[in-house]
């Protein structure tokens, strides 16, 4: 057992909300919880302990951090800083769109919301319970049905030095509802956070999602975005994730409804000693659903990257199209990725592939691009770039693909061979 | 259309039977005293003894591996009785007259022929009944070329350097709970010997059955492929229909020293248990090689048999420039449940290798690939291609693959690819349309999945391969 955890589940025996009956399930299973070990299946790549192992100074925490608005975008920002509703939400928002704070829900946004949490994301994440215990702030997000909302609602956490924070979104869209939400992390001092998201997306409602888990240097951070698709629901996800001490994210989108639709987009960028592991789960527990994902990394230096990518189809999930894409770059001798897709399959009629490849850049490009004058690190770079701009274009929101390519650039040119 | 697939995928299990032969068994149990009597019955040297005692000691602080996507009742290893041999064999037959005429119709039975004149010219068989090695065949034309091939029980005796040099380098002792219960407990299996530079003349073949009730099969194998040798090893397996869950925990260790090439083709086809599951054999096998400098190893398996497969016939590319080969089709039906795959260890530069595996799931069998591909920091320029076909066969049944890819080394290519279809109808219609019967036309479908693998067998084993799943080879050609 850790004692970190011991630690947390003696904190969680202190809150007290309207969300008690669901932590109070959570905080039992967590009670019965292992510790992960190396040979934990979900963490066999990841040296967990070093979340256990860094003790961070209480009374050095700073505070006074703000989140910079991207240009353009006009966004609805909700910030936290180190887990604190630092934004205002009394602004007027766009009719059908209703968001407030967990710590002071209106009894209707409480009955929701209770329903919801603790409902998607499934209770295997070890770190999704003891967010479960421990998010006392985050923000409920209730779109009406039929309601379009064009303006991004973007939730930013901040994480300083010393800082531990436990954040949680619940967001729900009616039927034929149209939303785009961005979750976004930031922080490259030493702390300790974690981010969970659920969103039930209702009957033909559409779902924009990003999640940049943008956080680096010395910050450990594990969290989760999880999915439930309703009949003809859309999903349309990108992830990007630098590395850090320690990073582990899981999405789950669980097709509940049939003729569902999930687009999942997702890259890596690692350099020096960073960690980034991500899982994710597609359940296809009806017929007719489909699923596209698409995964590409390029880690550097002594940097480790961790892939595991499962679609499991239920018996019942007949005329399913489902495939997963893994590919990587590998740019040191030091670096190491691991890789794992998985199939798990019960129905018969269903049409499912994966693939995931593992190389170095093409020489036969970078000599092409040398021998017209580009110089080897330019041609790195840009051959990187190529590699993974597809999906970035492949971004439905032109303003937020701008915001990140140029952060793209910049690891890109620290990442050059030293 | 799925029922007729599936009564095309149906055949009776024809090794069924059961020979009435007198049997020594060791009364069921397991201890220190077991492997006393196991050695002393083999009158093994001192040190083999020292080694299994070493081995169960092991075992006992083990854990049995959950990791596998199969479910099956706890194994009582108390219940088992873990020697069995004929009483015919006790005066050891000098020759194939003096063997009980009982034995060797049983191989005749299964088409295993024991007597050299009516084999198929250019195969030599080593044939393993329950705990004993009853007869090796073509010795003296294999010694001319100077190939060992002996039961391993003779080769401690005769070839204790070799045995003691090599035995459990490939698969250590405490590898895995299974391996550690078999170096315990191992009876018999195969040794082979293929000094330097020779081709082997003949294949080799090992065939093993398991006749008595409330036994299990411990073999061991061990093959030495001097520096450029080469060998083609068969290995052929059945046994009796029965209620009970039978235990089968071999260990196969191949060593291809610097230019050598071992092929190894298996044919699994123990009892799979009944349509619900009743009965059948638990197939919890080892098997590992390893390549020095320019070596290559050759696994193909069409797993077909068996009520739980535990299986992973793995290659560690230690020497630069060596191969890596694994082939496989695995069939389950009824209850079956199969997980089986490989490991490729890339060590040395510009190693390679190949994965190809079909899995065809029908009936309530679950089927699962599970693969491991690793790149290690020395592997530079090594090369790795990994394809995993599933066809699912009726909406009862899954298909699963778990592929773990890891690579440290930059210059190191890995590709793995797996796709999930069904047998269309779309297939079927055409197939019926030019004439062919629904049978005739699985059959084609199936086979044309597996071809890949198929042409990866000897001859003889890919007739045998291709009457197992029930399918004419030559309708397949073209």
């Amino acid at each position: 057992m850790s004692n970190w955890l011991n630690g947390a589940v003696a904190r969680a025996e202190s809150v007290s909300d309207w969300l008690a009956p669901k932590r109070q399930a959570s905080l039992a299973l967590l009670r019965e919880a292992q510790w992960p070990t190396r040979k934990t299946e979900a963490w066999k790549y990841i040296p967990i302990n070093v979340w256990d192992r860094t003790e961070l100074q209480s009374d050095a925490v700073e505070v006074n951090a703000v989140a910079e608005s991207i240009e353009g975008l006009n966004s609805i920002d909700l910030v936290f800083v180190n887990g604190e509703l630092t934004s205002d939400l009394n602004d007027e928002l766009p009719a059908g769109l209703s968001i407030v704070s967990l710590a002071d829900a209106s009894a209707d946004a409480q009955s929701w919301a209770a329903e919801t949490f603790a409902s998607v994301k499934p209770s295997r994440h070890l770190f999704g319970l003891v967010n479960d215990v421990l998010a006392t702030q985050g923000v409920l997000i209730d779109v009406a049905a039929e309601a379009v909302i064009e303006q991004p609602i973007r939730i930013v956490n901040v994480l300083t030095q010393d800082s531990e924070a436990h954040t949680r979104v619940l967001v729900r869209l009616g039927q034929n509802a149209k939303a785009s939400v961005v979750e976004q992390f930031c922080g490259n001092q030493r702390s300790k956070n974690t981010g969970f998201a659920e969103y039930k997306v209702g009957e033909s409602a559409r779902l924009e999602h990003y999640r940049f888990a943008l956080q680096t240097g010395e910050s450990l951070s594990i969290g989760g975005s999880h999915f439930e698709l309703a009949t003809r629901a859309e999903l349309n996800s990108t992830l990007v994730g630098f590395g850090s001490t320690l990073q582990r994210v899981d999405v789950d989108v669980t097709h509940a409804g049939e003729h569902a639709f999930a687009k999942l987009n997702a890259i890596y960028l690692l350099d020096g000693k960073e960690l980034f592991d991500l899982h994710s789960t597609i359940e296809h527990a009806v017929p007719h659903g489909t699923t596209e994902e698409n995964v590409r990394g390029i880690v550097a230096d002594n940097s480790r990257a961790v892939f595991n990518g499962r679609i499991h189809i239920h018996r019942d999930a007949q005329k399913t199209l489902a495939e997963l894409n893994n590919r990587n770059l590998l740019m040191s001798d030091r670096a190491e990725i691991d890789t794992k897709p998985e199939l798990e399959i019960y129905a018969d009629d269903v049409r499912c592939a994966h693939g995931a490849t593992i190389a170095e850049i093409d020489k036969t490009a970078l000599y092409y691009l040398q021998s017209r004058g580009v110089s080897r690190s330019q041609a790195q770079i840009m051959l990187n770039f190529g590699f993974i701009n597809e999906l970035v274009d492949e971004m439905p929101n032109d303003v937020l693909a701008e915001w990140l390519r140029p952060q793209l650039r910049d690891r890109f040119a620290a990442m050059e061979v030293k | 259309m799925t029922e007729q697939i599936e009564k095309a995928l149906q055949r009776e299990y024809e090794a069924g039977f059961v020979s009435d032969i007198e049997s020594d068994t060791f009364e069921p149990g397991l201890n220190e005293d077991i492997i006393r009597r196991i050695s002393a019955m083999k009158e093994e040297p001192e040190w083999m003894l020292e080694w299994r005692l070493k081995a169960y000691r092991s075992w006992l602080e083990m854990d049995e591996p959950e990791w596998a996507h199969v479910h099956y009742p706890e194994i009582d290893f108390q219940s088992i009785s873990y020697y069995s041999a004929p009483k015919s064999m006790k005066d050891k037959p000098k020759s194939l007259d003096e063997v009980d005429p009982e034995l060797l119709k049983t191989y005749e039975k299964l088409g295993i022929p024991l007597h050299e004149q009516m084999m198929l010219a250019g195969v030599a068989v080593d044939a393993v009944f329950d705990s004993v090695s009853v007869v090796t065949t073509f010795r003296d034309k294999l010694e001319e070329a100077g190939v060992i091939f002996c039961p391993i029980s003779e080769a401690v005796h005769k070839y204790p350097e070799l045995v003691k040099k090599y035995l459990g380098s490939v698969v250590p002792q405490r590898d895995n709970y299974y391996a550690a219960l078999n170096c315990a407990v191992f009876t018999d299996g195969s040794f082979v010997y293929i000094p330097k530079g020779t081709k082997c003349p003949m294949e080799l073949s090992t065939y093993f059955r398991i006749n008595e009730q409330n036994t299990g099969q411990f073999e061991r194998t061990l093959i030495i492929a001097d520096e450029g040798s080469h060998v083609s090893y068969l290995e052929g397996c059945t046994a009796p229909q029965r209620d009970e869950n039978q235990l089968h925990a071999a260990v196969v260790e191949l060593v291809a020293l610097d230019d050598a090439e071992i092929k190894y083709s298996t044919v699994q086809n123990w009892y799979p248990g009944d349509e619900n599951g009743k009965g059948g054999i638990y197939n919890f096998v080892t098997k590992r090689g390893i390549c020095h400098t320019n070596a290559k190893i050759s696994w193909t398996q069409v797993e077909t048999g068996s009520a739980v497969t535990w299986k992973y016939p793995s290659c560690i590319l230690k020497g630069d420039n060596s191969i890596g080969e694994f082939y496989s089709v695995a069939l389950t039906r009824g209850a079956q449940q199969a997980d089986t795959g490989t490991k490729m260890i890339h060590l040395g530069k510009n190693t390679k290798s190949t994965i190809i595996s079909k899995g065809i799931s029908a009936g309530k069998s679950n089927n699962s690939y599970r693969g491991l591909v690793r790149m290690n920091p020395g592997a530079a320029g090594a090369r790795n291609f990994t394809q995993c076909d599933s066809l699912l066969i009726g909406d009862k049944c899954g298909a699963h693959t778990f592929p773990y890819v890891e690579s440290r080394n930059p210059t190191a290519i890995v590709e793995h690819e797996a796709t999930t279809s069904k047998v269309s109808d779309d297939q079927m219609f055409l197939c019926q349309q030019r004439g062919l019967d629904p049978e005739k036309a699985v059959s084609m479908i199936v086979n044309g999945f597996c071809k890949e693998v198929f042409k990866e067998l000897p001859m003889e084993f890919a007739v045998e391969a291709g009457k197992l799943l029930e399918i004419s080879l030559e309708g397949s050609v073209g």
